[in-house]
């Protein structure tokens, strides 16, 4: 379940907008940590693709941010991180070391697909009209996401079909 | 003594600036997470917090977090442990390790710190390898496994690690994956709970040594809850047919919980302390003891 | 200390050659296990020490829980005593057999009287110590006294104890006294059957004198109040009293008493013990509650230490205080277990994989085991260190009097914390111009850090550079230059410009003190030299030591001569300056290391007149 404790029936448009937000987040720190790894595991190329990643979730984090601000200025809120596992962000499994471009924008568009299925999932149960509405709004942004992405992967040329292990060092013990 | 805080503190609070140096996708990645999660939950300062491991990928752990961690030699982290729970009863006391630390050179370890039942909670990141080292054979590797060590076939049956704990009588064990983290996260919150030593032990795949069918595809196929098998945690004769499978199913939950938690070691300890610390002799005349009657 | 009392009194059941009385006399006797010659040493011991002696009691038992050979030596003395004594004044034979198992542990002499159990059916002139002529062999029917008395052959140590209060002087009432305390809850009937058996004894030696009187001069300390206690009480009881509150171990002889004073008595300090499931794990909690800031320690023997290995260097590398003690028997391996040597100091100094300096200290007795384990407290904290003390079988199990201790003398060191500033940004590991980092644990806020085997940064983070590995390792390493400086760890007694010297430490410290004595009242000018700091080695004070020596001995129970090539590996000797070392169970006596001290100066004499002038 990527979701706990939220009363979908009952949700309110501000705890919804909440959520939404910290989705976003979620998924900002999890491109962020994958930068770092890949960085790490010096893959540099991946690492570029995951902090664009990163970018745009905090793209999006800042303008429903906004709106929530607008509507609800700083008022307190009622739903947490805690109650979110991994709604957009990629599996921590998802990542490699000297994982290619191809296969980043993969996990990444996986992620726009779990992102979009889970609100789609979550539509039938909400009665709340206004939240209805961004849910709906949420899982169109997804798709488009999803086009994007698509489109950075068709610019990519084709992989070698050469197996990484053929080329880089075994992994060191330690 | 409970171990839970008052204070409001987020999983970011528990996660320190050290980049762990775990391949990408490993398993020990959610664990870590689960991990900050439970302790949130919990709400102890991390400076109340001692996370003790041995030698291993997985025993990187304490670096990663911001407690006070202590990774030590390879296989004695619960001896460790239980000196820091017993020289102050008042911290929270976790250990952490892989199946090799835990089940091979700290196999000796474990029988005595569930019999003495001392409130440390113990977290097994299990992948059936060794991977810090490059991919030997494990205690828990299975029968026939080809490894760098076995490249003929492992020739010895398995470490059954749920079994041997429900065996010695924990008074906890539970099993996570990280095919379910809210359960991880779960899991290892209720056993951080249990007043007594506690046991998780987490199916954590090695990305780079593990096989195929380890993988988080392949642990999905064989996984189910055991609250979906209407498993009762007070029942550890159950538990322990359960845990026979382990190795080709994968049960996520609580095997085991004891429904009457028996006095820890440091309650007993500790009435111990207060009945005959009145009237000692003062630590400065201590030598009185040999005087000639 | 003299042989002989200058005021000449002579006295008691000796009506023979006129002779001084006595003013030390060393007890050696021996049967099996069943004929209770320790209980019957352990009685004389608290009987000397209720009349005001000095005494000093050692046990030796062949291999067998119970019923083995089995034999005790007590020396009594009107003066302080040095160690447990060479050739016996008296020897008890309960029987042949097992007292010739103890060899030249038991040495009989021309100056020894010798008592036999009669039942051996072994004429007076035909006993079996070959080449020996005892001052006198006497007969007694001791196990049939003690049937007639007693009802029961056991009670053959009572009836040993009643001869030596008739022919001795020590005893007459404390003895009896002292049985009737400890067997008061066995019922009357036990007590009195005691009473008659060693009254039966005492009227024996009174109706037959010896030839020769060896009455026991009386006590100038009488009424004087005593502490009676053993190595590892006084080791245990120093812990407490440092604030130690924590002990994690194993059974091990002859260290196993140690952690047995903790389960009867840590609790009442807020501390703990734990009798772990092996060596490893025993040390293991010790450095956890070390890390979690309790003063912490352990104790083992050999097979132990090897065992605590790895651990060791952990503490070492984590720099974190913790005092192992590790009192030495025959090695290597399970090798002689309860058998004095002092063949761990490789062990001890260099165990542990990597460049590791660990500080080693010495007791010498069983008094100074109580300051040794203190120091090493203050030490292990100050430097945030494992320290480890040698003791030995001999000085742990040697049950002692002593005279009460100031412990008002001492003073305590704690481990230096971090104050308000260091903990801003807490780097564990900082360095400072003494190396030594101010040390946090768990519960302190602001000081949270990464404890680890591996080697790290000054904040604890894991590293691999070479660079942060050298100067953590000089870190580690120069941080004891400060200890060995320390003079205080080091007693010289003699002439400072003595050219004869003698080297020992441990147990062996206590028989040179009395050679040295014997040597000066024979006009040797010579010096000795105990080291309580065994490791690092102070090389300037052995320096200054040794500068003006030409001939002398190191002096030490191991078959490979350790200290000597330790201290070798660090500094050179003069070239007269020689090993004297044999493996344990074979004992040094104070009179061949004099006689050893005679030849080196006949060899200086011998060589060219301006030798004897101290080197320019």
């Amino acid at each position: 379940m990527a979701i706990r404790g939220i009363d979908f029936p009952n949700l309110v448009l501000m705890d919804a907008l909440d959520l939404a937000i910290l989705v976003e987040d979620e998924a900002q720190e999890r491109y962020e940590e994958f930068a770092a790894q890949m960085e790490q595991h010096r893959t540099p190329e991946a690492a570029r693709f995951f902090r664009f990643m990163a970018e745009n979730e905090a793209k999006h984090g800042r303008e429903l941010t906004a709106r929530r601000r607008q509507r609800f200025g700083t008022a307190a809120a009622s739903v947490s991180r805690a109650m979110l596992f991994d709604v957009e962000a990629p599996d921590y499994d998802a990542a490699r070391a000297f994982m290619s471009s191809r296969k980043a924008m993969e996990a990444a568009l996986a992620c726009e697909v779990k992102a979009h299925d889970f609100f789609d999932q979550a539509l039938p149960a909400i009665r709340d009209a206004e939240v209805r509405g961004l849910f709906q709004e949420l899982r169109a942004e997804e798709v488009q996401h999803q086009t994007l992405v698509a489109a950075e992967l068709a610019k990519l040329p084709p992989d070698s079909g050469l197996s990484d292990e053929d080329f880089v060092d075994p992994p060191a013990a330690q | 003594m409970s171990p839970t805080g008052t204070c409001d503190y987020q999983p970011k609070d528990y996660k320190s600036d050290l980049k762990p140096i775990w391949c990408p996708g490993c398993g020990d990645f959610s664990v870590v997470a689960a991990i900050y999660r439970a302790l949130a939950g919990i709400g102890r300062p991390p400076h109340e917090i001692a996370f003790v491991s041995g030698i291993g990928c997985s025993s990187r752990i304490p670096g990663y977090t911001t407690a006070y961690g202590f990774n030590s030699v390879h296989g004695r982290c619960l001896p460790i442990a239980q000196g820091i729970k017993l020289a102050n009863p008042d911290l929270l006391v976790l250990a952490a390790g892989g199946d090799g630390d835990g089940f091979s050179i700290g196999g000796g370890h474990i029988p005595h710190l569930i019999r003495r039942n001392m409130d440390i909670t113990y977290i097994v990141m299990d992948n059936q390898i060794y991977g810090l080292t490059k991919g030997q054979l494990s205690p828990t590797s299975p029968k026939g496994r080809n490894t760098c060590t076995s490249r003929l076939g492992s020739l010895e049956a398995p470490v059954n690690p749920l079994l041997y704990v429900l065996a010695y009588g924990a008074g906890f064990v539970a099993q996570a994956a990280p095919t379910d983290l809210a359960g991880m996260a779960d899991v290892i919150e209720q056993a951080i709970r249990y007043p007594g030593f506690a046991f998780v032990n987490i199916q954590s795949p090695c990305v780079t040594y593990g096989e195929e069918g380890q993988q988080i595809k392949g642990l999905k196929a064989i996984s189910e809850t055991l609250e979906s098998l209407g498993h009762n945690p007070a029942d550890r004769l159950a538990a322990m047919d359960l845990a026979q499978s382990y190795g080709s199913k994968l049960h996520l939950g609580v095997f085991y919980r004891n429904p009457e938690p028996p006095p820890t070691y440091g309650d007993l300890v500790k009435e111990r302390q207060d009945l005959l610390s009145q009237g000692a002799l003062p630590k400065e005349r201590i030598l009185e003891l040999f005087v000639k009657k | 200390m003299r042989e002989n009392d200058p005021e000449g009194r002579a006295g008691g059941a000796g009506s023979g050659t006129y002779l001084p009385m006595r003013t030390n006399l060393v007890f050696g006797m021996a049967g099996s296990g069943g004929d209770g010659i320790v209980s019957a040493g352990d009685s004389l011991l608290q009987a000397a020490a209720a009349e005001g002696y000095h005494g000093v009691m050692t046990k030796s038992f062949g291999s067998q829980i119970r019923g083995g050979e089995s034999s005790c030596r007590v020396r009594i003395s009107t003066d302080p005593i040095l160690n447990p004594g060479g050739n016996l004044d008296v020897a008890v034979a309960l029987n042949w057999e097992d007292f010739l198992k103890f060899g030249a542990e038991l040495p009989v002499s021309g100056t020894t009287v010798v008592i036999y159990e009669a039942a051996t059916n072994i004429p007076e002139n035909q006993i079996p110590l070959v080449g020996i002529m005892p001052l006198q062999v006497i007969a007694v029917p001791i196990a049939a006294m003690a049937k007639a008395t007693a009802g029961t052959e056991r009670a053959k140590n009572t009836v040993v104890l009643g001869l030596i209060a008739g022919w001795f002087g020590i005893g007459a009432v404390a003895v009896m006294k002292g049985l009737r305390k400890k067997l008061a809850k066995k019922g009357e009937e036990l007590v009195e059957a005691n009473q008659r058996a060693f009254d039966a004894g005492r009227t024996f030696a009174m109706e037959h004198p010896l030839k020769v009187s060896m009455q026991l001069a009386p006590s100038p300390s009488k009424g004087a109040q005593k502490l009676i206690t053993d190595g590892n009480d006084m080791c245990a009881a120093a812990a407490i009293f440092s604030g130690c509150q924590f002990f994690g171990g194993y059974p091990i002889t002859p260290s196993t008493e140690i952690m047995q004073f903790f389960t009867d008595h840590v609790w009442k300090y807020g501390g703990t013990v734990l009798q772990a499931e092996d060596e490893i794990a025993g040390i293991g909690a010790a450095i956890g509650a070390s890390f979690a800031g309790k003063k912490a320690m352990t104790a083992t023997s050999g097979p132990g230490l090897s065992l605590k290995t790895e651990m060791m260097g952990l503490a070492s590398i984590a720099e974190l205080p913790l005092v192992i003690i590790n009192v030495q028997r025959g090695g290597p391996s399970t090798g002689l277990p309860t058998k004095n040597e002092q063949s761990d100091l490789f062990a001890a100094c260099f165990s542990a994989h990597g460049d590791v300096i660990r500080p080693v200290l010495a007791p010498t007795s069983v008094a100074d085991t109580f300051s040794t384990t203190i120091e090493a407290f203050n030490v292990a904290e100050y430097y945030q260190t494992p320290v480890i003390v040698l003791s030995d079988q001999e000085i742990s199990q040697r049950k002692e009097t002593l005279d009460p201790i100031d412990t008002s003398q001492f003073t305590i060191v704690d481990r230096l914390r971090p104050a308000g500033s260091d903990l801003q940004d807490y780097k564990r590991f900082k360095q400072t111009a003494n190396h030594i980092s101010p040390i946090s644990h768990p519960g302190m806020p602001g000081g949270t850090y990464l404890a680890s085997g591996i080697e790290h940064t000054e904040g604890g983070a894991p590293t691999n550079s070479g660079t942060v590995h050298a100067r953590m390792n000089t870190k580690r390493t120069k941080k004891f230059d400060s200890l060995k400086e320390r003079k205080d760890l080091f007693e010289v007694t003699g002439n400072p410009d003595a050219p004869l010297a003698l080297v020992a430490w441990g147990s062996l410290a206590g028989i040179c003190r009395e050679a040295l004595a014997l040597a000066k009242a024979d006009g040797l000018n010579v010096k000795l030299l105990v080291p309580y700091l065994l490791y690092p080695v102070a090389e300037g004070t052995y320096r200054d030591f040794f500068a003006s020596v030409q001939k002398g001995f190191i002096i030490e129970q191991t078959h490979l001569a350790q200290f000597h090539k330790v201290l070798r590996m660090h500094l050179d000797l003069p070239k007269g300056v020689k090993s004297m070392a044999r493996s344990g169970a074979n004992p040094f006596l104070p009179g061949e290391i004099v006689a050893a001290l005679h030849r080196l100066i006949s060899e200086l004499q011998r060589s060219h007149e301006h030798n004897l002038q101290p080197q320019e």
